[in-house]
Order: C-alpha cells, then structure tokens, then sequence
C-alpha cells in the first residue's frame, strides 16, 4: 500500500488499513509534548476566584481532591484516573514504543503489550472532557466572582491539541506491523512503495 | 446487501467473503488474522482473539440495565449544593441546566443538556434497540445499525463533563462563609451511568450486526 493512503470496508465503508507519511516521529513527537504538558499543568497554578475579599485558587488535582473531601471517593479516584492517570499512561506507552521502534531496537512482546493498552485505554482518557466541564464551570461561576485561568489551563488546552494529533498522525497499522518484525534489521515494510 | 446464505455482494457486484465464513477470527486488540476457532490468544500482541465478543448481547443487556437504573437517581438526587449566606440551595441535573438558562448562557446550558440529558437517553435508546434488533433478527438496514453503533461508541464519553463541572466548581468556590460547593449524591449516580453505558456499548459487537443472527457462534 503506497504512502498516504487507506483502504475502507467494503460494508460500512469503516477505514480498516491506513499507511500515514512518517506517523512514527510525527506521533512520538507529539505524544512527548503532551506527556510535558500533563506534567506540567499538575504544578502550575489552574483557575483562581476572588470576590469580595476571599480568594481561591486550585490546580488540577484540587477538583480531584474536593470530590475525595466530600467523601466521594471512588469517585475522586475514577476522575484522577479519568484526567490525569490514564492520559499521562496512554501517551507514556505510546512514546515509549514508538521511542523503541525509532531507534530500530527488536520488537518485544513488552512493546505490544503496552501498545494494546495504549489502544484499550484511548475512550477511557478524558482530559479533553475535563477541559469542556471547565469551561462550563467557568461559564456558572463568572455571574458570581472574578475569575483568572492560569498557565496550568493553557498547557492543557494545548494537550488537547496534542493528544489530537496524536490519534490523527499515529497509523497503528505501521506500529503493529513493525511490532510483528523481531529483527532490528527487518526492513521497514512500508518503506519505499 | 445480505444474500440469504450469508455472503455479501459490495459496490462492484463482486462476492465478498467474511473472516468468519474463510475459517479465520482478527485479534480483537491489534486486527492479527488467525484460525478459527482457537483457543489461543493473539501470537502478535496477546490480545483476545474472537469471531464474535463471547455473551455480547447478555453483557450489552446487563451494562445497559446498570446504566439506565443509575441514572434515576442521577436525576433525582442533586448533584451540587450551593452553601451560601444567603441559605443553601440544591441542583439536579435539570435545576442546573435552567439556572444556565436563567442567566442566559443558552449556549452552555445546550452543552450541558445536550452531555447530560441527550446523549445519555440517545445511547440507551439505540444500544437498546440494536441489542433488541439482534435479539429478534428485526429486519434493518446493516448500514444504518452499523452507523448508529460507531456513533454510541465515539459520544458516550462526554457525558462525563457533568461530573467535572461539579468537581472544579466544588474546589474553587470554597469561599469560606461567603459561599461554598458541595458535590451532591446525584453525580456519584451520574458517573455509575455513564460508565456502564460506556461499557455496553463496547460490549455490544458490531459484527453481530452483519450475521443476521444472534447467537455468534
């Protein structure tokens, strides 16, 4: 299959095999900017509020902890998992094999074992569903109080994007089958069509 | 268009053969072909290797009756309390919609009703029916069911944003006596819902939808 294109199910015309122009650097340099992303927004300062006198101010992890404080738990724990956890694990496993397959190191069954995960976990990673609740809350609490989005908001803002243009240049069709050849030497099989 | 012995016909009339029918079934995880049936696991990446989800229908069934019953009290428990000088107040899901409304952010409060109370009812509406139209081999489009499924699967996750908005607001407006946000019962029930929606619609196998028949074999 030539560079850049993709085949569709004859059915429901679903695309079942891509071959993207050089989805390995561009996805393993969009995952590592992301992965600096998340890290970084979790210390800078997120949304401050002050009216009258009183003033808050809260990082990511504070909206996880205020549901934790409440006696939510489970909760608490399902939504530090939701925004930050599995994010910051999907897009780690992502960069880690394509980190792999970059340097021509041998496939390993660890390598395909994370990258299945990183695949089983894409619908579980919301951070791009935390930023739209954010964005409503601040809509609510803008009628009551003076607000300021910190650094924190814009890096998440930008890991959106970044996740993004990981799902659109990643073509896990390239990844599987450069995961299937164990040899370093193994040419690239798309290489060149 | 399905023939009566199961094959189909594409765009260019020529007879296409599905995986099940050549004797082979894809690794669920990364697409690896393999013989059928098998009790292996995929040689490539170790993921489940299935021609058809084993008890797609009972466990789509039983994730979806999870999620439908969670979200009764989802909507009738509040989901914030509002603690101020001025007294306490409490908002459901819909009380807080309208106070959007009440404000005239319509935009926002589209948002919201449209993640929390549309999406929600779509999905359970359509699982509900796919899964009935499988169970009773209803006569419908292949095409349309497939559709409707792609789209249960790419929209059910944001009907999470409820619970974050309720989570930011519960962290930030904690103004001492001035005012200050309690998340409320009714988001636990949200978020119970919307999970096990999310997983009856993947639980639900869309191959299912081109056998004509139910029991996957």
């Amino acid at each position: 299959m030539p560079a850049g294109t993709q085949a569709r199910c004859e059915r429901c015309e679903h695309v079942v095999f891509t071959n993207k122009a050089h989805s390995i650097d561009r996805a393993l340099a969009a995952s590592l900017a992301g992965i600096v992303l998340l890290i970084v927004s979790l210390w800078l300062p997120f949304l401050a509020l002050s009216r009258s006198g009183f003033e808050s101010q809260i990082s990511v992890l504070d909206a996880v902890s205020a549901l934790w404080l409440s006696d939510m738990r489970w909760l608490a724990i399902f939504s530090l998992g939701f925004i930050v956890l599995l994010p910051l694990v999907r897009l780690s496993f992502i960069a880690w094999v394509l980190w792999q397959l970059r340097l021509d190191k041998p496939a390993r069954p660890a390598m395909r074992w994370a990258f299945r995960w990183a695949e089983f976990l894409e619908p579980w990673a919301m951070a791009e569903i935390f930023m739209v609740g954010v964005v409503v809350s601040l809509v609510k609490i803008s009628s009551i109080a003076a607000l300021t989005v910190g650094l924190a908001f814009w890096s998440l803002l930008a890991l959106i994007a970044v996740t993004t243009l990981v799902s659109v240049v990643l073509c896990r069709d390239t990844v599987w089958q450069r995961l299937t050849n164990s040899s370093p030497t193994a040419v690239q099989p798309m290489a060149g069509q | 268009m399905a023939n009566t012995d199961g094959t189909h016909v594409n765009h260019d009339g020529n007879l296409g053969v599905s995986a099940l029918q050549a004797g082979l079934a894809p690794c669920l995880a990364c697409g690896t072909l393999h013989k059928w049936p098998t009790d292996a696991s995929c040689r490539r990446c170790g993921g489940v290797v299935r021609s058809r989800k084993r008890f797609s229908l009972q466990r789509t069934w039983a994730f979806l009756f999870v999620g439908i019953l969670a979200y009764i009290p989802a909507n009738i428990l509040p989901i914030m309390d509002t603690r101020s000088f001025l007294g306490n107040t409490s908002d459901t899901i819909l009380t807080g919609v309208a106070a959007l409304l009440a404000d005239g952010s319509y935009f926002v409060a589209i948002i919201v009703f449209v993640a929390s109370v549309c999406i929600p009812v779509i999905k359970f509406v359509v699982i509900g029916g796919l899964a009935l139209s499988l169970q009773f081999h209803w006569a419908m489009s292949e095409s349309t069911r497939q559709r409707l499924h792609v789209i249960t699967e790419f929209i059910g996750r944001w009907s999470m944003i409820d619970v974050f908005v309720v989570a930011v607001l519960a962290a930030l407006i904690q103004l001492g006596a001035v005012i200050k946000v309690v998340p409320g019962p009714g988001i636990n029930w949200f978020a119970v819902s919307v999970v096990f929606t999310m997983l009856s619609a993947t639980s639900l196998d869309a191959r299912l939808i081109w056998d004509g028949r139910s029991d996957g074999a």
